[in-house]
């Protein structure tokens, strides 16, 4: 679970856009992919395919990050089509169960959104290191100072977070050994017991967490930190490569808002 | 310099003040060891240092700036660099140049001047190899080095060391401790706290503290020379240190304030000749 997503430093253009330009671009599109229309879906699916290859992502890696959502996609897909009102397939109805054309169509529709969304989101992550991915964070809220949005704490804490996910992992790894040494016992009894079993874990976490935050906030205030405006290491650059991609995006979301005009008559066929 | 004016500190007013009236003076140059037992507030006297805890009576004044002045509590820090014992609680950077660079950053720096500070600060521990690795990856022993490189990146006049070596291996600890001598020769002011008596030994001065109070202030020979009531206080004695004073104490003419293994190996071969010409005559 912890590998969901993670950066794969291999050199692509896509590897080298400015990280403000793929945010953006990957809000765009979910709000595009989100917006349920087959022949949208099914435009965006293309784009997609061929980011994949020009990211130079191995694909191997791109399909194990999205294994652990298998199970999202499955269940996505079977409450779709038992639930969704219309003409049922012939053998159906079988004793309560009823499965309908609709269903069986928005079910495909749906899941295959939910895997183009989560697809988009992993090569955002795959494609850029956590450091650029808070800085073009931090960048893109700045003009949300006016909502009292503090961007630079937010990106510090977003950091911060991401900093300590493997020093928790170790911790956890830590004190679980910790407590089979001293006879606990997270495998075996009931759920009840297994329950129970957690909080031998998870008191020693929170302890420990807590220290250590308070650790880490003498050490960051005894290195100057306040809150507030602050520089930082990288500076972020535009360049024509970056143009080149807003102007794509920006051809493709022209599509999309355009497409509903010149062939209406489309969507009559595939859905009312 | 930093000037230590009856400080006093109390964390709880229930219970007895942790630092009870400490005056002490900490010139340019210096590489002080503070010394003493569990809880006899060390830790809280070098917080004191950079304004991380502002006296409940006294001052503390680090180059004529008052810690208890807000305007000026950020200069102080840029003065005053902290290393505290665990380092995995100091990093916070998503790599190791990231981290260097969250000093420069905070003191609002142009990202020029924040490369070029992280990359000398790095070369300055023998860390420039390993710039982009994330810290987790680290040895803990590196993983001190870089937060030595953090705080070294601010361009600070004064380095105080909160026990750094404690949670490391002998040969980390060594590198951290030669890292430390290095920056004092070149001019950095070093407060050092430890509980390893090895470690003062090439100090120039060191402060034994015992429940909230300065108890001694003197170069480290002299310390040495105190080794019963440093025992009684609790505290280890280098092993050669040791062997010299049981040697002394069989009657033989050595000096008890021997503090490194060279220094012993020449006196205890002069030791012998002395001894030698004895038997022939």
């Amino acid at each position: 679970m912890y590998n969901f997503g993670q950066y794969i430093p291999v050199e692509s253009i896509i590897h080298r856009l400015d990280p403000r330009v793929k945010i953006a671009s990957l809000i765009v599109l979910s709000i595009m992919i989100l917006n349920s229309k087959a022949i949208t879906v099914a435009m965006l699916s293309v784009f997609l395919i061929v980011i994949i290859p020009t990211s130079r992502l191995p694909l191997r890696c791109v399909l194990k990050a999205l294994k652990p959502m298998v199970i999202l996609f499955v269940l996505l897909f079977f409450l779709h089509l038992v639930f969704t009102d219309g003409t049922p397939i012939p053998p159906f109805p079988l004793w309560r169960i009823t499965i309908t054309y609709e269903g069986l169509l928005r079910g495909i529709l749906i899941t295959w959104q939910f895997f183009l969304l989560i697809l988009s989101a992993s090569v955002l992550t795959m494609t850029t290191s956590p450091t650029e991915l808070v800085i073009g964070i931090e960048r893109l809220l700045r003009p949300f100072k006016i909502l009292r949005i503090p961007s630079h704490d937010v990106a510090i804490m977003i950091s911060i977070a991401l900093r300590f996910v493997p020093v928790f992992l170790e911790e956890i790894v830590r004190i679980k050994e910790a407590q089979i040494a001293r006879g606990a016992d997270f495998k075996t009894g009931t759920v009840v017991r297994r329950i129970r079993a957690i909080t031998a874990l998870l008191i020693p976490l929170v302890i420990s967490s807590l220290r250590r935050a308070d650790e880490l906030a003498i050490a960051m205030e005894g290195r100057a930190y306040k809150r507030g405006p602050r520089t930082y290491l990288r500076e972020l650059r535009i360049s024509p490569a970056d143009y080149a991609a807003v102007a794509i995006m920006i051809l493709v979301t022209g599509f999309y808002i355009l497409q509903d005009y010149p062939f209406p008559g489309i969507y009559a066929l595939l859905f009312s | 310099m930093i000037k230590i004016e009856n400080l006093i500190h109390v964390y709880d007013t229930k219970q007895e003040p942790i630092l009870k009236n400490i005056d002490a003076e900490i010139r340019e140059g210096d590489h002080v060891a503070i010394i003493g037992p569990n809880g006899c507030g060390k830790t809280t006297f070098i917080r004191h240092l950079n304004g991380l805890l502002r006296p409940i009576a006294g001052d503390v004044w680090v180059n004529g700036m008052n810690t208890k002045d807000p305007l000026t509590v950020h200069e102080i820090r840029k003065k005053v660099g902290m290393v505290f014992q665990n380092a995995d609680s100091q990093i916070v950077g998503m790599s190791v140049e990231e981290d260097v660079a969250f000093g420069p950053g905070n003191l609002g720096l142009p990202p020029p001047e924040i490369r070029k500070r992280v990359e000398e600060s790095l070369v300055l521990v023998d860390m420039e190899r390993h710039a982009k690795r994330a810290p987790h990856t680290l040895s803990s022993g590196e993983k001190q080095l870089v937060t030595i490189a953090g705080v070294l990146a601010m361009k600070p006049e004064y380095i105080a060391f909160d026990e750094p070596t404690t949670s490391l291996d002998p040969s980390a600890s060594k590198r951290v401790l030669e890292v430390i001598r290095k920056l004092n020769d070149q001019g950095i002011t070093v407060i050092h706290v430890t509980h390893d008596m090895d470690e003062i030994v090439h100090t120039d001065r060191v402060i034994v503290m015992n429940e909230g109070k300065i108890l001694l202030n003197e170069k480290p020979s002299e310390v040495f020379d105190r080794l019963e009531w440093l025992k009684e206080l609790g505290l280890d004695i280098p092993k050669v240190t040791q062997l010299m004073w049981q040697l002394r104490r069989m009657g033989n003419d050595v000096r008890p304030n021997i503090l490194t293994i060279d220094e012993a190996c020449l006196e205890l071969s002069s030791l012998f000749k002395r001894l030698e010409n004895q038997t022939t005559i």
